[in-house]
């Protein structure tokens, strides 16, 4: 649910990462998630071994669409999503990141559900201005809570048509763990992952300098906002900058509270946020979002920095 | 875009907050990715120049004062809210203004303020001193930064001189933020001390406008210092309000006089200027004007509050000022700005302020000949009583590159009154307190550079 996430309607094309060298580093380059992703890793590596953290790193993210991609047919959201009622068996992957989704939802009093992806039937952000029915969105209400799915690890059942989507937590997921990846074949080198905006660093360079991010300018698309010296930690985007529908004047967030089944009044069009890991920050983020015009207040109580747009 | 910065403390109150769900998503993270310990999060915002700079242009009616000022402010962000501004000014002042002399049905003769040339004034016309030409520089530095977890603290001088003045100031402030920075309670404290070295010396109070040549009644240079005391609160009124109040206290001590300020000394009949006749071989004044006198200490405190409002977009601005002083004169002024975005990137912002204000104790359009002189006694408008409106008009953009720039027009309208028991015979039927107006127009770019 990033701001730089675009809906993942197109499977990305697997090319092979690319890597360049800048002034004072690496930078892999790579598509995953139908978002452009990058590695940069400190000067001190070797051009070889800086190849094998981007290919490790490429692997890990492509690795991680195939298994929670809700657009592929070979998977176990496929699998959850066409078992038609009846219970699924989940591996430990899926299941931690069921039980976190599950937290998330508890978290957020049921205003982040990952069963709420069937919204997307009749809610389609694509700017224009085709606002569903009341009846639209009544007729999937009983598709839509965590409440209805029977969850008993490593098993999980749900009524027929219900579906789960991983997607808005999979990508700050996949940083966290490319992080790692990264992390535990050069201890010690410093790496920075940006999965299309979503960004964690482990380890501080060991120059002593930081890496610098730029948070995207929700009014000026490829213009940094703000530029942020990152040493290690994370920092995660949410926001509707590209999606969004318009109507009478009215803007529609694509953040659906899962409890109304639509859009969240009055959210701010871009939350960043930092925190220690990416899918902390990326929580954050999200559950600003949901909280509409309460935003700024609620990230207030986190004691986190973020930045409003 | 709002940037938020946290401090130490307000983490600490966070942990004991029932909102706060940090420690249970860290939890879950923890579970999710089975780490122990993630790395902490280290990050700040980038050191940054933030550029501001205006040219301004102010134009009185009737080729009176006119003003062309260039402003350069440069702020340095260090990170951690620490930052350094540097701000430096120029402007020329020329064109002409009232002396204070009232207007006569004869032409007048005055010796300039040099005291080595004249003017006259023609009959009919308020006495207007047009041989004002000024150029000032000033330089301000200022520094400011976290004080411990909770205060800010920000100290700075200032330096400026003109031709005839020279200014030094200094300035500290402390703030303090409460309830998760919805409120701030800030205090300041400001000297300056200024030298005046007027032209041709800063005359005796009192003493009567000699021949051109003659300098007996001047003395060279003279000072004033002035402390300042601020008293500030900042409350957050929810979420798109903002309310602000503060009280000051001033004290100038020193030289107040204006050195270029004179009263006509009139008949108390006819109420006309008291004749003179310059030295054989002299060119000098025609009349009687005696310099102005001022005590040499005025207090001043004023209270000034201002509610800033957020219309999710629109925002609306009021502010209202009471100053009152040991001089006796009050002044209010009630100002509203209201800012109207225009598409993404323009704004439009209309203001209005209305100003009024009495006159002061001493305040005397002119002294009448064979009575007792007061100790105190100016006929300087600005210390008289009057009212005055502005209207104004600032249209801005905001650039590609994260910069602004605006033009604002403003239209001034002053207009006082001397009061009534102080017109004498025929003064009634003459122009006493001329009105004013004034123009006002700036261009303004800020931006930023990394």
């Amino acid at each position: 649910m990033s701001a730089q996430r675009t809906a993942l309607t197109n499977p990305s094309v697997a090319s092979a990462p690319r890597l360049t060298r800048a002034a004072e580093h690496w930078i892999g380059s790579f598509v995953a998630m139908a978002c452009p992703c990058e590695v940069l890793i400190e000067e001190c590596t070797s051009e070889p071994t800086a190849l094998a953290i981007v290919h490790s790193v490429a692997r890990c993210a492509w690795s991680i669409e195939q298994r929670y991609s809700r657009y592929r047919n070979d998977n176990i959201i496929h699998r959850i999503n066409t078992a038609n009622g009846a219970p699924t068996e989940v591996d430990d992957e899926s299941a931690n990141l069921l039980d976190f989704a599950a937290r998330l939802t508890d978290l957020s009093e049921g205003a982040f559900d990952v069963t709420s992806g069937v919204l997307r039937k009749v809610w389609i952000f694509d700017g224009g201005d085709r606002i569903p029915t009341a009846d639209q969105i009544d007729g999937l209400r009983n598709l839509i809570g965590w409440d209805k799915v029977v969850w008993r690890r490593p098993v999980l059942k749900m009524k027929p048509q219900m579906q789960i989507d991983l997607g808005g937590i999979g990508k700050e997921y996949a940083v966290d763990r490319a992080v790692e990846i990264a992390n535990t074949l050069v201890p010690g080198v410093s790496c920075l992952i940006n999965f299309g905006g979503d960004i964690a660093v482990r380890t501080p360079r060991s120059d002593g300098k930081p890496w610098v991010v730029g948070i995207e300018s929700i009014e000026r698309p490829n213009e940094p906002y703000r530029s942020v010296a990152l040493r290690s930690g994370a920092i995660a985007t949410s926001g509707d900058s590209r999606r969004f529908l318009l109507k009478d004047g009215k803007r529609y967030s694509h953040v659906l509270d899962a409890r109304t089944g639509r859009p969240v009044p009055d959210a701010p069009h871009s939350v960043t946020v930092q925190a220690n890991t990416c899918i902390e920050a990326g929580t954050f983020s999200t559950l600003a979002l949901l909280h509409g015009i309460e935003a700024e207040p609620f990230l207030r109580d986190q004691g986190v920095r973020f930045w409003l747009q | 875009m709002r940037l938020q910065l946290i401090d130490d403390t307000t983490m600490n109150d966070e942990r004991n907050n029932p909102k706060n769900i940090g420690a249970a998503l860290t939890a879950a993270s923890c579970a999710l990715l089975g780490t122990a310990v993630a790395a902490k999060a280290e990050a700040q915002e980038l050191h940054r120049w933030f550029f501001d700079t205006a040219l301004l242009y102010y134009g009185e009616s009737d080729d009176r004062v006119q003003d062309l000022s260039a402003t350069i402010g440069a702020t340095r962000d260090f990170g951690d809210e620490r930052s350094l501004g540097l701000t430096l000014t120029a402007d020329t002042l020329t064109g002409a203004s009232a002396s204070g002399a009232i207007a006569l049905d004869r032409p007048q003769t005055f010796t300039s303020p040099s005291g080595n040339a004249f003017y006259t004034t023609a009959a009919g016309e308020v006495p207007l001193d047009d041989t004002f030409l000024d150029t000032r520089f000033a330089l301000n530095v200022n520094w400011s930064q976290p004080l411990g977890r909770l205060y800010n603290v920000s100290g700075g001088v200032g330096f400026s001189t003109e031709y005839d003045y020279t200014h030094l100031g200094v300035n500290l402030g402390l703030s303090r933020d409460f309830d998760k920075r919805n409120t701030t309670l800030s205090v300041g404290l400001a000297y300056s001390q200024d030298d005046i070295d007027p032209v041709g010396g800063a005359p005796l109070p009192l003493s009567q406008m000699l021949d051109v040549g003659i300098q007996s009644n001047k003395l060279s240079t003279d000072s004033k210092d002035v402390i300042d005391l601020l008293f500030g609160v900042t409350q957050v009124l929810g979420r798109s309000t903002v309310m602000r109040v503060n009280y000051s206290y001033s004290q100038s001590s020193g030289y107040l006089n204006d050195p270029y300020k004179i009263l006509s000394v009139v008949d108390p009949v006819t109420g006309d200027t008291i004749t003179r006749v310059p030295t054989v071989g002299l060119s000098g004044p025609d009349g009687v004007y005696l310099y102005e006198s001022r005590p040499d200490s005025r207090a001043k405190q004023s209270l000034f509050s201002e509610v800033k409002h957020s219309f999710a977009g629109p925002v609306l601005h009021v502010s209202y000022r009471f100053m009152t002083d040991d001089w006796s004169i009050d002044s209010h002024t009630l100002e509203t700005r209201f800012r109207w975005p225009v598409g993404s990137s323009n704004f439009i912002e209309p203001q209005l302020r209305f100003y009024t204000q009495s006159e002061a104790e001493f305040y005397r359009s002119s002294l009448v000949s064979g009575r007792a002189l007061p100790e105190f006694a100016s006929a300087d408008f600005r210390l008289g009583q009057f009212d005055a409106t502005t209207i104004g008009i600032k249209f801005g953009h905001r650039t590609a590159g994260g910069g602004e720039w605006s033009t604002r027009l403003e239209y001034y309208q002053q207009s006082g009154d001397v009061p009534e028991e102080q017109i004498i015979g025929n003064q009634s039927g003459r122009e006493q307190y001329p009105d004013l107006s004034a123009v006002i127009l700036q261009f303004a770019y800020r931006f930023k550079l990394q």
